[in-house]
């Protein structure tokens, strides 16, 4: 994947430059500038709060930092605990992302591209997915992931999230596989592609910006999984970050500064990786909202 | 992927964009020779592609929900196994139970109020960082942020803010503004504009996100043709824009719905699970978890379960019928099979 | 009823994958090996640093005694620790050592045949040494657990902030705790801290009314037929609505958790914010864990639950809880040898140092020297009976309808009469 890649030539105006609009730019940057303070307002909080000292936020709640101490972030960022909660989240996310986006795409291309009886009924098996959250299936979940002797290991967090994270993956992939042209395909057969040929050389490769959305959201979403993890995972040496920054926050309660500290650190990663990838995801989805 | 790849997709995207919203580009298989020995290739190529995620949904989604409806029929205080079997006993009692009602109250609320919201601030934020400016980019990553926080930070982030004696009121006192503060979390009259609040703040990103993408979609053509017959950014905006992201608008709302009435994380986190029902924010999930781990009634909470799923097939179904059915042919109701 | 009749039709797998779970009463890991090693899992529900230390060392000193048995601790948040135990007990799963709350709570988890009983296997020291303390464990007769701590509850009070507002001695009655309110309030701080967002504490204040307000008879009948009949308990509903209507409790009390963070009840009071709170015996040592300097509040004092005129209850009694730990019921037989461990005199000793609390061990409440506890201790000795927390004493389903009831009375939804709806209908849900 070369840097190119990640400027998309798509990202167009709405307005031709001319014409339509002659209105000042000042409006539109006060606008931006109200909206990133509102948004930015509470996570700005959560981060400067970890510079301050637990007295100064007792003290008084909205105030900024009378000196910025280093402290409470460089005691978490030197804690083991905190880097193998980081190793954990990782694993689980990486894996969930991959499996998630290979069964995904496969059952996708069968559902957008074959004909056969009982294609609708399975697509809507997989949408009736949406409808019950994990919150729903929790104690079931509980029982089968132990009768399959996953207990306390993250392969038992990542294969039901996989299971969970299916259903949008397929809603997203169908539509986006559809618009691949007929042409396209017939052309391959002409040059003797079977379909599964197709699939591998052409399917994978202009589904990117698809793959990419799903891959996002799946890892968000596995990154982000708390009550999962909080039933399957019981010994510390496996937590991921959520469940780290739950038995952070209860033991040093009384340490509002630190644990703000712990909380900003543990969301940086999916910053970062979000605004790595923020411009294909709007491509991915460019496929999918069409329907 | 390349660039060029890229625009041949858009322009295909752009040519499916057609007044039906998208036909179905389904390639049928061409009628050949060999037909017994062909159907049975590509029954092997079915099976091998869409098998293993079959199997995968099938063991950890669906079979947890049986699981589920199976334990709704007893009694049973989750120790050991399932045996005062009572029928449907439990789901009457859900049904006639007040708070379990309040809770349906409280969710139905919130479904409106997440539409009637974050539809129009999505739809202007769309517009808006649709156009070329500079750090669109961060922007967009801005707005995203909050949606990429996992709910657990988020929580114990606003639960700071909002306490009585938290940053909001902290700086309206600040500001000479004493006058204004609230008890935000508590007060029945306005808890549910709080939660409105955080969740407008935390999904508006996903909302914004899709709307983009939509907007990518619609062909520039059409714009172009109508700026130069001299209408104006906001004719456009209402006559063309708006009617073309009808397909995404509809996803978007069903998704919004759908998650709104499964709202739980954000709820249990910053009210606790007691508190919510007082103060007007308990959902139905909630509602399951209190009523069914926190008082040891299993049954009882797996019967939940199965009501909230059931509404949410119900919502599901009645809006693919009557909204999304020009949009996606056979998402849940099983279009034609041409 | 078998699972197979009713789920004829789905497809096999389904089928296969449920009678996986059908036949999950094998028995559970009992971490048993072929050279006679052991590995013990318990959960225990301490999450701050000296608890925490404290059951490490345990684990670490029993190594040393028995040197083939290994005990992993692990921690689980006290609010999770409930859900998580049955979730794990159901599946078979469960840790060989767990905390035991005693009460209802523990008869669910006997009629489930879940617990082992320690009734015969248990060593004369630790039962002698328990004394009564045992009986929040003794159900029918048969003794599941081991106590390690009680609980007796009363007013924490911070004697700086009485003095600062003119109180000279602690109330006695209903009236003088609220013309001490008042006099608080008009000192400027929160009289009376709550962390109603847990429910429970919220609840504890109802427990006490109802403790003045019926007699001991009456709470044990309410035990065994699980219905609140006598017209007692709708009159403490309406005490508790009447002392509530004077706004006592802090500012934002249904969104204050009761122990978590210095804007809980318990960090309230360690800074001085408020002045008081209804709490059980641990109380002393969160608070110490939330003050500024995580040390002992210094002017941190005792009284009981006042007195009421007219009720049934005999004038001094008491509520408490009762810590304690239990066995799964097919935990190795060195699960036992832990219990008795951690009952002798000097680690219920060490257990009284690091929690600052009551040890159950009546030959270990000598260690006691914290002036707000050995006020309590004299209290518990003294009282002529002792209820257990209504909520672990009347079972979870019960108990969480009352606790609900209770926070959605003082949020301002719901009246006394309601309270006794709900723990009459709350059996509905069983």
């Amino acid at each position: 994947m070369s840097t190119s890649t990640l400027t998309r030539p798509g990202a167009r105006a709405a307005v031709p430059s001319k014409g339509g609009d002659r209105r000042p730019r000042y409006g539109i940057y006060f606008i931006a500038l109200l909206l990133v303070g509102v948004i930015v307002a509470p996570i700005a909080y959560i981060i400067i709060g970890g510079f301050r000292s637990n007295a100064e936020i007792t003290q008084d709640p909205a105030g900024f930092p009378t000196q910025w101490r280093i402290e409470n972030y460089a005691n978490v960022l030197g804690s083991p605990v905190f880097w193998r909660e980081v190793g954990n989240s990782t694993i689980a996310a990486v894996a969930t992302t991959l499996l998630v986006v290979v069964l995904g795409v496969m059952a996708a291309y069968v559902l957008a591209r074959y004909r056969f009886k009982g294609r609708n009924a399975l697509f809507s098996v997989f949408t009736a997915g949406l409808m019950f959250p994990m919150t729903v299936a929790i104690t079931p979940l509980y029982i089968l992931v132990r009768s399959l002797g996953l207990m306390n290991s993250l392969a038992g967090v990542v294969i039901p999230q996989v299971g969970f994270q299916l259903s949008m993956t397929i809603i997203i992939l169908v539509p986006f596989l559809r618009t691949i042209p007929t042409e396209l395909e017939e052309a391959a057969f002409m040059d003797g592609c079977s379909r599964l040929g197709f699939f591998w050389r052409m399917v994978i490769p202009l589904s990117m910006p698809g793959v990419v959305t799903v891959g996002i959201l799946a890892f968000i979403a596995s990154w982000n999984s708390y009550m999962l993890p909080l039933f399957i995972l019981n010994s510390e040496s496996s937590y991921t970050l959520p469940l780290g920054v739950q038995a952070f926050a209860s033991q040093y309660s009384v340490d509002t500064a630190k644990v703000l500290a712990f909380t900003s650190l543990s969301m940086i990663p999916a910053l970062v990786f979000f605004s790595l990838f923020e411009r294909r995801i709007v491509g991915g989805l460019t496929g999918a909202v069409k329907g | 992927m390349t660039p060029t790849n890229d625009s041949v997709v858009q322009t295909q995207v752009a040519k499916a964009e057609s007044a039906q919203g998208g036909g179905d580009a389904v390639a049928s298989p061409s009628p050949a020779r060999g037909h017994a020995r062909r159907r049975w290739a590509l029954r092997t190529e079915i099976a091998f592609l869409a098998g293993p995620a079959l199997l995968v949904f099938l063991t950890f989604v669906i079979l947890p929900v049986i699981i589920a409806a199976y334990y709704g029929f007893f009694s049973w205080s989750g120790y050991g196994p399932a045996t005062d079997f009572v029928g449907l006993r439990n789901y009457v009692v859900i049904l006639q139970d007040e708070a379990f009602q309040a809770a349906l109250r409280h969710n139905a609320i919130i479904v409106v109020l997440s539409l009637v919201i974050q539809g129009p601030i999505a739809l202007g934020l769309a517009l808006l960082l649709n156009r070329k400016m500079r750090f669109q980019s961060g922007l967009r990553v801005l707005i995203f942020a909050p949606y990429v926080i996992s709910e657990v930070v988020v929580g114990t982030g606003w639960s700071l803010i909002l306490a009585s004696n938290g940053a909001l009121n902290g700086l309206l006192d600040k500001l000479g503004l004493a006058g204004l503060q609230q008890d935000w979390l508590s007060n029945p009259s306005l808890a549910i504009w709080t939660l409105m609040a955080i969740i407008t703040w935390k999904y508006i990103g996903f909302a914004v996100i899709l709307f983009l993408a939509g907007l990518q979609g619609i062909p520039e053509e059409i714009l172009e043709a109508a700026a130069i017959d001299g209408a104006s950014y906001w004719q456009i905006q209402r006559r063309i824009t708006l009617p073309l992201m009808g397909p995404t608008l509809r996803i978007w709302a069903f998704l919004s719905i759908i998650g709104s009435l499964q709202l739980f994380d954000l709820v249990y986190i910053v009210w606790g699970q007691y508190v919510a029902e007082t103060a007007g924010t308990s959902t139905m999930a909630t509602y399951m978890v209190s009523s069914g781990r926190n008082a040891g009634s299993y049954g009882y909470g797996n019967a939940v379960a199965v009501v909230i799923f059931l509404i949410s097939l119900a919502v599901a179904l009645l809006y693919q019928r009557f909204v999304l059915r020009r949009d996606t042919e056979g998402a849940v109701t099983g279009g034609n099979d041409n | 009823m078998n699972r197979r009749t009713i789920l004829a039709g789905t497809t096999a797998l389904v089928t296969g994958a449920l009678l996986l779970t059908a036949c999950s009463s094998d028995p559970g890991t009992d971490g048993a090996s072929g050279d006679g090693a052991v590995t013990l899992t318990l959960w225990q529900n301490s999450t701050t640093g000296d608890g925490m230390q404290y059951w490490q060392d345990m684990a670490d000193a029993f190594h040393e005694q028995y040197p083939n048995v290994t005990v992993e601790v692990q921690s689980i948040q006290n609010e999770d620790m409930d859900g998580k135990l049955q979730t794990a007990l159901n599946s078979g799963d469960a840790p060989d050592i767990f905390m035991a709350r005693g009460g209802g709570k523990l008869a669910d988890v006997v009629t489930a045949g879940q617990v082992m009983d320690l009734t015969d296997k248990l060593s004369d020291a630790t039962t002698s040494a328990m004394g009564a303390a045992m009986s929040a464990f003794t159900i029918d007769g048969k003794v599941y657990g081991v106590p390690t701590a009680v609980l007796p509850e009363g007013f924490f009070y911070s004697q700086d902030l009485f003095d600062a507002a003119g109180i000279t001695s602690t109330p006695t009655t209903l009236s003088e705790l609220s013309d001490d309110v008042t006099a608080l309030k008009a000192n400027g701080t929160d009289a009376i801290a709550v962390g109603a967002k847990d429910a429970w504490p919220a609840a504890h204040w109802y427990y006490n009314f109802a403790l003045r307000e019926c007699s001991q008879d009456t709470m044990n009948k309410a035990a065994s037929d699980r219905t609140f009949d006598d017209d007692c308990w709708l009159r403490a509903g309406e005490d508790l609505q009447t002392f509530a209507a004077t706004e006592p409790f802090n500012n934002g009390f249904l969104t204050t958790s009761a122990q978590q963070g210095a804007g809980s009840s318990a960090g309230l009071v360690a800074n001085h914010q408020a002045a008081m709170e209804l709490m059980g015996a641990w109380d002393p040592g969160v608070i110490a864990s939330l003050t500024p300097d995580e040390q002992a509040l210094p002017d941190l004092a005792w009284f009981p639950f006042p007195e009421i005129d007219g009720g049934d209850g005999t004038p001094g009694a008491m509520m408490s809880g009762a810590d304690g730990y239990s066995c799964y019921v097919n935990a190795p037989a060195e699960c036992v040898d832990f219990l008795d461990f951690i009952a002798t005199k000097a680690n219920q000793e060490a257990y009284a140092a690091a929690f600052q609390t009551i040890p159950a061990s009546s030959e270990a409440q000598g260690a006691v020297t914290d002036p707000a506890l050995t006020k309590l201790l004299e209290a518990y000795k003294s009282a002529p009976y002792v209820m257990l927390w209504l909520d672990t004493m009347y079972g979870q389903n019960v108990g969480n309808a009352l606790n609900v009831a209770v926070v959605n009375m003082l949020a301002g939804s719901g009246t006394p009469q309601d309270i006794v709806d709900a723990v009459n209908s709350a059996a509905l849900k069983g």
